[in-house]
């Protein structure tokens, strides 16, 4: 084998409150394309920041062809030739192609004073034919398409010579027969001596390109595999094999009536042919990767976004067109992944916030009735056991699971019947996290329907009382607890079941 | 020229040909417009509004704002005027010493904004009040007077050309070489793009950002200049208006205040249109305040349609 182009030893990396990495080695060498594969929080993104130097790692060392190296930012690590390619890409939508290919390191002539444009269009044209497209170089970015803008990076990596390109789930965005073409260019640059790190969780794929996987969970490495000697399940059980370490409250259900119900629901490509139920006094898991849908979905039934088609049905009643409004006065609540920006105003008090859906309510005339208003949020907060100095603490100062229970109290003082909750434990910690389960529970069982929406599978099937898993804007099947596993999740969630097969599958082993 | 060529010069295409059609519409209802003496005249008062536009084109470029140019272009007359005070051969070291003075409140605006992180609505405005006030420390009313050579700026001519033209065209050309043809321009649509992603490409944003504020206030010095010839005289309040003025025709022309957009290929179209109405409606004889009025519909129409007119 040959000499390896990279080698990461024994690189660690700790966050407030969790190790991110824990001693992982990492290899490559050049002409491969090698696969990096985890769950979410496994500590891909973390690794490859670290390359890439967007982050320092705390232990361990990097070598690059045989020698040493630290880089102290992004741009030391583009200057020793590691490109990275993220889901989001570093255009600036208002530059041509070219222009955003050689952004800050322009071809010039007249003693470095006027960019040299026409060799700027010629090379930018070169690199995108080697690439195997013909795109206008002088198109502005903001015109192409997700699929051209991800070549465009590719370019600009290239452009920069590199000869180590991270790309970050590049199939994230792409489909078809742009996929094919993604898949074909990654070859070339293989056949071409390049590195290509490749950050997935889609199995298939990373059996059809990658010449190599490494395997990484809870921070530390499983194993380096060679695709071709073992089967897509082993990989699968790399990725996930674990025990259910969270405490989970026990499952009892609170009285059953149907509340929420999607019929054939669609919405352009992200979401096809939905149908469910959501009932009272249940906690309804639904689950996949990122781009599956899920939190589409949410805004769907939230009223933020409108159906193409389909019917959504609230307590028997069919929705015409929702909105937000319509939806928290007919009971919909609705916390979302991103609690900092569409889930508090941080500088606001708790009581403010714990007020903010129902001020109606608390209103004579154009004025507030703050001893009413400070009323509910003393009941909420104990209700809650919401750790608070006072009410009057501005939220931001509260840790994560405290704002979580605040968002969760607002929608519940606006006497909403359904609450939909975005990874509802996300950065909370796991002491934290026992005791909001057995909060969503309680709830649950007092007869609220809680959707929630979550990627972490042992919180999924410990949670919930039925399980959707989704794939490609599609609910590949529902699950009952007692029978999903985390393979098996993971195996729908990356469309290579259906459930009825996957049953058939279940039945044999 | 391709399809997507004309695409993408759409907003650019339109806002010229408004001015076309305003160029002709004026040419009909007035007989006095298309004279070369009202050419000459409107030339004069298109200069100052000019070149401190084409100066806030770069600034709003990279998101930012300079609310401090009127100000600056009150101290360089006062300055001009009141330092030459009418003997000839102080013209070309009190103009060096007035260029001087208005780059260092640009450095001082770019520094602030980079080092301080305060908006720069925020810095320029409170720079606006300190320069202001020094231009009142300095004189309470006209000041100074300039020699017959210093005229020569503003009522000169070249041929049968007034010189101010040849002044606007010099400031404008240089000023579209800056930003189309050099790897400042660029970086100016760079930062006003996405900073973030300007900084993870090498651009060194700090200093181009100080670097536009500088060429802002150097902007307004010369129209400031050009204004202390044209009147003869310092005021300091001369450059009141500008505050405001000078972002109207770069938001005609096409250039978002979210920066990265425009141009000043646009913000030339857009110094004409305004100048033009002022003219036409003087010539019409109707009363200037219906200027303002007019001013401010057009604003209104081209921002929203240049928003709604994208490819």
């Amino acid at each position: 084998m040959a000499a390896n182009v990279l080698e990461m030893q024994k690189i660690s990396k700790a966050f407030p409150g969790v190790q991110a990495l824990d001693g992982v080695d990492f290899s490559c060498v050049a002409g491969e394309v090698h696969a990096l594969v985890g769950e979410n929080g496994a500590g891909k993104s973390t690794l490859m920041k670290i390359l890439a130097g967007g982050y320092q790692q705390d232990e361990g060392k990097i070598l690059l062809r045989g020698k040493e190296v630290s880089f102290a930012s992004p741009k030391d690590a583009q200057r020793e030739g590691i490109s990275t390619i993220y889901q989001e890409f570093n255009l600036i939508q208002d530059l041509t192609i070219a222009e955003n290919i050689f952004l800050g390191h322009e071809p010039v002539k007249a003693r470095g004073f006027l960019i040299d444009t026409r060799r700027l269009y010629q090379v930018a044209k070169e690199l995108l034919r080697d690439l195997g497209t013909e795109i206008d170089t002088r198109a502005k970015v903001k015109n192409l398409s997700v699929a051209q803008q991800q070549m465009v990076e590719i370019a600009k990596a290239l452009g920069l010579e590199s000869s180590i390109l991270i790309m970050d789930e590049p199939t994230a965005v792409v489909s078809g027969k742009e996929l094919d073409a993604l898949f074909r260019t990654i070859r070339s640059l293989r056949n071409d001596g390049k590195t290509i790190i490749y950050i997935s969780h889609r199995i298939d794929e990373i059996f059809e390109i990658a010449d190599r996987a490494t395997v990484l969970k809870d921070g530390c490495l499983v194993g380096t595999i060679t695709p071709k000697e073992v089967s897509k399940g082993d990989l699968v059980k790399m990725m996930v094999g674990r025990s259910l370490s969270e405490v989970f409250p026990s499952k009892e259900l609170g009285q059953k009536k149907e509340i929420l119900t999607l019929k054939n629901v669609c919405r352009g490509k992200i979401l096809r042919n939905i149908s469910f139920t959501v009932n009272t006094g249940e906690i309804l898991g639904v689950t996949g990767l990122v781009g599956s849908g899920r939190t589409e979905l949410a805004r769907v039934i939230f009223g933020v976004d409108s159906l193409d088609g389909g019917e959504i049905y609230l307590e028997g009643k069919k929705r015409t067109k929702g909105t937000p409004e319509k939806s928290i006065s007919s009971g919909i609540g609705f916390a979302t992944e991103d609690r900092k920006n569409e889930g508090i105003f941080s500088c606001l008090s708790v009581r403010k916030n714990l007020t903010s859906l129902v001020l109606g309510k608390v209103r004579r005339w154009c004025f507030v009735k703050e001893a009413e208003e400070k009323k509910i949020a003393r009941e909420s907060v104990k209700r809650f056991n919401i750790m608070t100095p006072h009410i009057e603490q501005e939220v931001q100062y509260l840790s994560g699971g405290n704002q979580q229970k605040v968002i969760l109290a607002k929608w519940i003082n606006a006497d909403s019947k359904l609450i939909i909750m975005d990874e509802p434990t996300r950065g909370i910690d796991v002491g934290a996290k026992a005791e909001f389960y057995t909060l969503m529970r309680l709830l649950a069982r007092q007869g609220k329907a809680i959707l929630m929406i979550s990627s972490e599978l042992p919180e999924v099937i410990g949670m919930s009382d039925r399980i959707l898993v989704m794939h490609d804007g599609q609910i590949m099947g529902e699950l009952s607890p007692s029978e999903a596993t985390e393979e098996f999740i993971l195996m729908m969630a990356t469309g290579q079941l259906k459930k009825n097969k996957a049953e058939e599958e279940l039945c044999e082993s | 020229m391709s399809l997507s060529h004309l695409r993408q010069h759409g907003v650019t295409l339109i806002i010229y040909g408004v001015l076309m059609t305003l160029i002709l519409a004026s040419s009909v209802a007035s007989d006095v417009f298309p004279t070369s003496r009202n050419f000459n005249n409107l030339i004069r008062q298109a200069v100052a509004l000019g070149i401190v536009s084409i100066g806030q084109t770069l600034v709003l470029l990279t998101a930012g704002i300079d609310l401090s140019v009127g100000s600056v272009i009150s101290l360089t007359t006062c300055l001009t005027t009141g330092l030459i005070h009418g003997r000839g051969d102080l013209v070309l070291p009190v103009i060096a010493l007035v260029i001087v003075a208005a780059l260092f409140i640009g450095f001082c605006n770019g520094v602030l904004i980079v080092k301080t992180h305060v908006s720069p609505l925020i810095v320029t405005l409170a720079m606006m009040s300190v320069v202001q006030g020094a231009v009142f420390l300095y004189t309470k009313g006209p000041v100074g007077e300039v020699p017959q050579s210093f005229s020569f700026i503003a009522w000169g001519k070249f041929g049968f050309m007034p010189f101010p033209i040849f002044i606007l065209a010099t400031v404008a050309v240089a000023g579209i070489i800056l930003q189309k043809r050099m790897t400042f321009g660029r970086y100016l649509y760079a930062v006003g793009g996405n900073e973030e992603i300007a900084r993870r490409s090498g651009i060194n944003v700090d200093r181009i950002k100080i670097a536009t504020y500088m060429l802002c206030s150097f902007a307004a010095a010369l129209s400031g200049i050009f204004l202390s010839s044209r009147m003869g005289q310092g005021d300091p309040l001369a450059g009141e208006r500008y505050m405001i003025d000078s972002i109207i025709p770069a938001l005609i022309g096409g250039t978002s205040l979210t920066g990265g957009k425009g141009g000043i290929v646009g913000t030339i179209a857009g110094i004409f249109i305004l100048t033009i109405v002022s003219n036409i409606l003087n010539l019409l004889n109707v009363e200037t305040y219906w200027q303002w009025v007019v001013t401010g519909l057009i604003v209104i129409v081209a921002v929203a349609c240049c928003g709604r007119v994208k490819t």
